[in-house]
């Protein structure tokens, strides 16, 4: 597979705080890939890293090919990468026409019929100073300025958080249909139900190291949530087993998260003499909650 | 280029608003001398001293020296308070680079607030039936620069050390004070070189002292460099 981002090792400790632990992540081409995580589980610090924005502890890693701790070949990373921060500040003395003719000025490669349709379709006042902008027509300028330039990877921290509900529904259509035209996008969130929607694979991060890396596809087909019923408390280690993601105990009721369907958790449990209440397909949500709640 | 066009709308508030004040402050010592000499001098003084006590090594030199300090404030640290240096950081540009820029941006803009006053006293004397040599106000002029490059690099350099809003600025203006201060304890004063007396003429101005004074502010540009280019963000 062709790889846009991959880290080995990745680590980034401040003072006592591992911030990223031996982080492995690979990120897809030409996918749409959801970074999911709590806060404080690394997602922003694993961005900045591989922006060169933050040095790393420890680790090495590759963005595009390029070397993300080589500030040079970092560099040349960052031509063809675009970022939209978490807190999608902009350059609030510039006009929304200054900071497309500074920004364009970067990049070559800059489309200038892409700016201007996307100025069209936002609605954005070119004479405008950016810092008389909302919330979500910054967000919109932020992507203008990042797609306009025509990027292979498109890195968005957070994008939805602020926007009303309309602007959240362009912007999931915009990002959705990026990859088509050969820009894959990396994004985090904390809206599941986001992720869910657009991704075609999705990396949960836990403690600053990678817990989860599947597609959306992989979940839906493997995963399966068995709910049991014990007549007497169940053995502690009953389903210690590769493929159990997660247990979740209720006196003598039992929810099992396996990622390989559900025969040999149920051969397990019937061994136990336990009745199967209920098997059925794990969504996004309970994956990411069994996964960074520590049930098992 | 764009880096350039940037450094100046950030910084052309501070250096209008300077610009303003020198010039408007140097219009009201020439065209109100009579009433501005009492307070910063003697009557009976000459016309060139009362321009040297009140402007070249007076309070005007000391208005410009704060303005100087100002000129440093901004930065990455800054931008990362106001949530734009993310925005910069992903730019396809070396950090070396936006600190360069911003250096040099604020080198000339210093420049031109040194040459300021150095223009107008001899232009406008002549508007009161006095005279000021334009060859020793140029003279006043390039000294104020450089001392002023070394003030601007001391608060490009506290605007890296200290991150804060206005902390950076009060650093600045802390750093310069002990420094001064430190320039007149005896004993001192014969290895230290104090700016002030530099930039008013009293001090020492030859080629060498100039020169030290500028690859000390080039050292000090370069030290803000070599910690951003280091600072995690």
């Amino acid at each position: 597979m062709d790889y846009v981002i991959e880290t080995h090792d990745l680590s980034k400790q401040f003072g006592t705080v591992h911030a990223v632990s031996g982080l492995n992540l690979r990120v897809v081409r030409n996918q749409v890939t959801g970074f999911l995580g709590r806060n404080g589980a690394g997602k922003s610090t694993t961005i900045r890293m591989l922006l060169g924005m933050t040095h790393p502890t420890s680790g090495s890693g590759l963005l595009l090919g390029h070397s993300i701790t080589d500030p040079k070949q970092d560099l040349e990373a960052r031509r063809q990468v675009a970022y939209c921060g978490e807190d999608k500040q902009l350059y609030a003395y510039m006009t929304v026409k200054q900071l497309i003719h500074f920004t364009a000025s970067f990049y070559p490669d800059w489309r200038s019929e892409v700016a201007a349709s996307l100025l069209d379709q936002f609605q954005l006042p070119p004479g405008r100073k950016v810092k008389a902008l909302s919330k979500g027509m910054c967000t919109k300028l932020a992507l203008l300025l990042a797609l306009a330039r025509r990027p292979s990877l498109l890195i968005l921290d957070e994008p939805t958080e602020g926007l009303d509900p309309v602007a959240i529904e362009e912007l999931l259509q915009t990002l959705s249909g990026l990859p088509a035209d050969g820009t894959t996008v990396f994004f985090s969130s904390h809206q599941i139900s986001e992720v869910e929607r657009i991704a075609d694979r999705v990396c949960i991060i836990d403690r600053g190291q990678l817990a989860v890396d599947l597609s959306l596809d992989e979940i839906r087909r493997d995963h399966r949530r068995i709910t049991l019923s014990f007549s007497h408390q169940p053995p502690e280690h009953l389903f210690d087993m590769p493929e159990v993601r997660s247990i979740e105990s209720n006196g003598r009721q039992m929810i099992v998260v396996s990622s390989h369907g559900a025969g040999a958790v149920v051969e397990r449990a019937k061994t136990a003499d336990a009745v199967v209440v209920d098997v059925v397909p794990v969504n996004l949500r309970e994956l990411f909650l069994g996964t960074v709640q520590d049930h098992k | 280029m764009m880096l350039f066009y940037k450094a100046w709308l950030e910084s052309r508030t501070r250096f209008l608003l300077g610009l303003l004040v020198i010039a408007g402050l140097s219009t009201v010592f020439v065209f109100y001398n009579h009433d501005v000499r009492t307070v910063v001098t003697d009557h009976d003084v000459s016309y060139g001293e009362y321009i040297w006590r009140g402007i070249f090594k007076g309070q005007l030199r000391d208005i410009y020296v704060i303005l100087t300090l100002l000129l440093g404030w901004g930065g990455l640290d800054r931008e990362r308070t106001h949530g734009t240096a993310g925005h910069t950081l992903a730019l396809p540009v070396s950090r070396w680079r936006l600190i360069a820029a911003r250096g040099l941006t604020g080198i000339v803009e210093t420049a031109a607030l040194a040459i300021l006053p150095a223009s107008l006293i001899p232009a406008l004397s002549p508007f009161i039936h006095e005279s000021y040599p334009w060859l020793l106000a140029l003279q006043f002029g390039a000294l104020w620069t450089v001392g002023g490059i070394l003030i601007f690099a001391i608060g490009f350099l506290a605007s890296v050390l200290f991150a804060g809003e206005y902390s950076a600025a009060i650093a600045a203006i802390a750093l310069l004070f002990g420094y001064s201060i430190t320039t007149d304890l005896p004993g001192i004063e014969h290895y230290l070189v104090d700016i002030h007396d530099v930039m008013n003429g009293s001090g020492p101005h030859g080629f060498t002292t100039l020169a030290a004074i500028s690859i000390t502010a080039a050292a000090t540009i370069w030290l803000a460099g070599y910690i951003t280019a280091r600072r995690d963000y």
